[in-house]
């Protein structure tokens, strides 16, 4: 049976120009109780690779530099 | 190695004692199991993170039930958890906290989490209640989780983060023997042998889907899958009530409570569209859900959060806690819809479904000891059976259990298992991993609990719970037989869905065995709408017997605050309706 | 496979890791000495106190903020003065964390800095330490001229629970800020003493209703509150409910008879939050005077109000039973 992929806008969203993961930062990533956020290989950002999100914040409360913004899910906004 | 690639590997290490879940009362267990011994090994096992799993992740903006001396007593928080939850209740686990809790509170006061103080240095313990005084807010609850984990550094316990157990072990005379688990990025498997294990591992609170459709914005941390309910049930323990379900009352479409807790003691109350209040009920109970429930159907619906009637300067208290703390996207999300708390009232509706003892009395039985029915196994939290718990008695009784059990591991030597079992769990755990087709975890979990909410939220009716367990069997199926998970991630996402699967069957299987109607909406039997004290006053356990799910009766242990007959009925009694 | 467990071997290149050219690895490894919990930390975090990057020096701050003691605290003292908002905000929040006393000895020559945010800071910091030698320079503080600075030394000596401190807090009840005025009241709470009543008293009559509904509230809790009683009566010609409500609420826990019928006549207000107020003390006043006025929220629309009127009802009958038998 073939899988499609299912088009969402993530809640998640990182600051590139402010993110320091590619300088070893893993706070986001650490932090998240859903496990959603991963450092890209290609860019060394941060990003949300899974769009399963309590926005409960610690995220974006415990970035040391300010890159990191939860928005609501649009589903329930 | 892509992205949360899929690796073969297994290893074993041994602890003295396991403690399972790093959210509220799996930390202060591991620390005082440290505490007690020094020298031993302690584990602290976890799904996500320590550093902010768990119900509290963002911290709590109060504790709901302190009993604080020169405000309550323990005598008085016994009574009304009793009368709140019908009577059903052993008395003597709740009376415990109650004697024990206000030594916590000075204990987490001591590891730096601030509450809320009068300038002369007292807890500014609020009245919320008709008859006792319990609420203490933490203004500063954000902090919670960082003070709980500097403990545990400090203590040098050991943390194994992401990963995510499984299955318990047990000896072949029943008692606990360690657990397995698997990482949730690598999808390796690590058995920890143990002498005693605390299971601390939250509500099932992604059981019901919330009405917005969003999977994940459930009331409870979406993490808490209910795995659990399912490794007690799996390993032969008694769960307790499961029939009575958690649901609470939120926030219309957004995940956060309605906060009677913060904004009640500054005046703000729940109110039906005339802007009265309608709730006759006084402690949070099923009776007050049912009411709630009511009224949304009622012509004077929907329910709101009414605060538009305080001073300016209270309102933006009341925001200063509300926006940081616990939900701190609430702010965010009202701003979104244009809400301004000093003109508008809030549209209220309710939860899901799920089960936590933490607010009603659904868990994994527990005695006052934090025992389970399984030698050497533990529970504590919101998993746990003892009733209406929230925050603070996570914290008790996962100091409780990690005390005992530490002493049941000084007394007992590591017990031996069957190593077929690792073999037959890890065929299990990777069964999805092994197919190269068949449907996703997402879409197993949504239908699950799309059915969840379409058969078994309450009103209970009869015909319809069989239906919904046909449909769920159905599901069942698929998801043993076609599931795949085709990196580390989704694996974790399909070991979740089995545990929300047997949590759902759980749910149905308690529901039908409970013929009468208890606690409110938590079980509203339409079939069986009266409550039947003749044959249904006792506790109902269920477990697993020879691989069948199972349900009996149990008594209710003899109170140890005796409640006199016209106390008894007091909540009754105070549901005055205005004659017309 | 690596060991399952969080390593507890964060200081071992602490040293290099600190000392990288890129502010931000130097951030991450601040980050991860923070969380270490071990206290050797502290002389590493300290070293870094004078980054030349401001950012780095607020993530020292906020590790700092994870060990308590006075090394953590002195390093904490220098970040306090740091000419970068942010960095001194996270100080100060750091600060507040500590609970050991021999702080204080670090922090107490910052009372008198130049800054009002630093003296703000430190007062705070000393409040939980509660430590004796404090109530001098704090009882200073109380004439500072920048208010927030006065709210946090009436903290301080409010904690200590002195009563050789009622003087001066009894003397800020005409402090021109209300904010400060509120929180002298509340912190006259630690005292059952008459004067301390008295000062309560008299802040029942103050301009800003966030005061008077403190004073209404504090007298609740004093020992010679009653002697308020009829200062606490007028109170329930408020202009605010808010102040009424917090009245009412001591005159019923007080049980002051001659009260009832200005609480009756509150009964049928237009807030249901004060007719609920109201029928609850006609209750803990249980005086059969107080029947009548039940009547008029029998059917309140409220079922609070309804709740606690019975409730009442019942405390008056109960307590004419007694009386009669």
């Amino acid at each position: 049976m073939p899988l499609a992929t299912y088009q969402t806008s993530v809640p998640v969203v990182v600051d590139e120009t402010k993110c320091i993961a590619d300088k070893g930062c893993t706070v986001c990533v650490d932090v998240c109780p859903l496990d959603v956020l991963r450092i890209s290989d290609m860019r060394g950002k941060a990003y949300m690779a899974y769009d399963e999100c309590w926005y409960c914040m610690p995220c974006e409360a415990d970035c040391p530099t300010g890159a990191v913004t939860v928005n609501i899910p649009y589903l329930l906004r | 190695m892509a992205m949360d690639e899929i690796v073969d590997g297994l290893s074993e290490v041994s602890c003295d004692v396991l403690v399972i879940g790093g959210g509220t009362a799996g930390p202060m267990a591991a620390l005082k199991a440290k505490l007690k011994n020094p020298k031993a090994n302690v584990v602290l096992l976890e799904k996500a993170n320590v550093k902010r799993s768990g119900a509290i992740s963002m911290g709590m903006d109060g504790l709901n039930n302190a009993v604080i001396p020169g405000y309550a007593t323990p005598e008085q928080y016994t009574k009304e958890i009793t009368i709140a939850n019908d009577g059903i209740v052993d008395q003597k686990a709740v009376y415990k906290y109650a004697q024990n809790c206000f030594e916590i509170v000075e204990e987490l006061d001591s590891f730096g989490i601030r509450f809320l103080k009068n300038e002369n240095g007292d807890y500014a313990v609020k009245k919320v209640h008709h008859i006792g005084t319990y609420v203490l807010p933490m203004p500063n609850g954000d902090t919670v989780k960082k003070a709980l984990y500097r403990q545990l550094r400090r203590a040098r316990i050991l943390i194994s983060n992401r990963y995510m157990a499984t299955r318990l072990l047990k000896s072949a005379d029943g008692r606990i023997a360690g657990a397995i688990s698997v990482n949730t990025r690598t999808a390796e498997l690590l058995v920890i042998k143990a002498k005693a294990v605390i299971l601390c591992m939250g509500a099932a609170g992604r059981l019901g889907l919330p009405t917005s459709g969003y999977m994940f914005g459930t009331y409870e941390n979406a993490a808490n899958s209910g795995d659990g309910y399912a490794m007690a049930y799996h390993a032969g323990a008694a769960l307790a009530n499961l029939e009575c379900f958690q649901i609470n009352p939120l926030i219309k479409d957004y995940n956060g409570p309605a906060c009677a807790y913060v904004a009640g003691p500054f005046g703000a109350y729940t109110a039906n569209n005339e802007g009265s209040r309608f709730i006759e009920c006084d402690y949070w109970s099923g009776q007050m859900m049912l009411e709630f429930y009511n009224e949304l159907l009622s012509g004077k619906g929907p329910v709101f959060l009414q605060l538009k009637h305080l001073h300016p300067n209270t309102i933006q208290e009341i925001e200063s806690t509300l926006h940081k703390v616990e939900r701190p996207t609430r702010g965010l999300f009202q701003q979104g819809r244009g809400v301004d708390y000093r003109s508008e009232s809030i549209e209220m509706h309710i939860s899901e479904i799920g089960f936590c003892s933490g607010h009603s009395a659904s868990g994994v039985f527990v005695d006052d000891n934090a025992r389970t029915t399984v030698p050497g196994l533990y529970a504590a939290g919101d998993m746990a059976s003892v009733p209406h718990n929230y925050m603070l008695g996570a914290f008790t009784n996962g100091s409780v259990a990690g005390i005992d059990a530490m002493e049941f591991a000084e007394s007992h030597d590591f017990a031996d298992f069957d190593a077929g079992e690792i073999a037959i769990e890890r065929e299990r755990v990777l069964a999805p991993t092994k197919r190269e087709d068949g449907i996703p975890p997402n879409q197993i979990e949504y239908k699950t609990r799309r059915l969840v909410n379409d058969y078994l939220q309450p009103p209970k009716v009869t015909r319809k719970y069989e239906l919904g367990m046909r449909r769920l069997a159905e599901v069942r199926e698929d998801m043993q037989e076609r599931m795949i998970a085709r990196n580390a991630h989704e694996l974790l996402r399909a070991l979740e869905v089995q545990s929300i699967m047997d949590c759902a069957d759980m749910a149905a299987h308690a529901s039908l065995y409970r013929e009468e109607s208890r606690w409110g909406l938590y079980h509203l039997r339409t079939d069986f709408p009266e409550k039947d004290n003749e044959n249904w006053f006792c506790h109902t356990l269920l477990r697993k017997r020879n691989g069948v799910m199972t349900s009996e009766k149990r008594a209710v242990e003899p109170y140890v605050v005796p409640i006199a007959d016209d106390e008894k009925d007091l909540y009754d009694k105070q549901r005055i309706r205005a004659s017309a | 496979m690596s060991s399952p467990f969080e390593s507890y071997d964060d200081l071992e290149d602490a040293e290099e890791r600190l000392q990288a050219a890129d502010p931000a690895e130097r951030r991450v490894a601040i980050i991860a000495l923070g969380h270490s919990g071990d206290p050797a930390a502290v002389g590493h975090l300290a070293n870094m106190v004078s980054d030349p990057d401001a950012g780095v020096r607020q993530q020292v701050a906020m590790a700092l903020g994870e060990f308590d003691g006075p090394e953590a605290a002195a390093a904490l003292v220098k970040l306090l003065v740091d000419p970068e908002s942010n960095v001194a905000t996270a100080a100060a929040d750091s600060m507040a964390e500590a609970k050991d006393p021999a702080c204080a000895d670090v922090i107490l020559p910052l009372v008198k800095h130049g800054h009002a945010f630093v003296r703000m800071g430190a007062l705070r910091a000393l409040k939980e330490l509660r430590r004796k030698d404090t109530l001098k320079p704090a009882l200073e503080a109380l004439q500072d001229p920048d208010a927030a600075v006065r709210v946090q030394a009436i903290g301080v000596i409010g904690f200590l629970k002195l009563e050789e401190s009622i003087p001066a807090l009894t003397a800020l009840i005409n402090d021109p800020d209300g904010h400060v005025r509120r929180a002298a009241v509340s912190a006259l709470a630690f005292s059952q003493m008459k004067t301390a009543a008295e000062t309560i008293t008299r802040a029942l009559r103050d301009e800003d209703w966030m005061v008077r509904e403190m004073a209404a509230e504090t007298l609740g809790l004093n020992s010679n509150g009653a002697l308020a009683a009829d200062q606490l009566i007028a109170c329930l010609n408020d202009a605010f409910w808010q102040v009424r409500l917090k009245a009412i609420r001591s005159l019923g826990k007080m049980k002051i008879e001659h009260a009832v019928r200005s609480i009756g006549g509150c009964i049928t207000h237009e807030q249901a939050n004060l007719r609920k107020e109201a029928a609850a003390a006609l209750g803990e006043i249980a005086a059969g005077e107080g029947e009548a006025y039940l009547a008029l929220v029998a059917n309140d629309p409220d079922p609070d109000v309804r709740k606690n009127a019975r409730w009442a009802l019942q405390q008056i009958i109960a307590k004419n039973a007694s009386a009669g038998s």
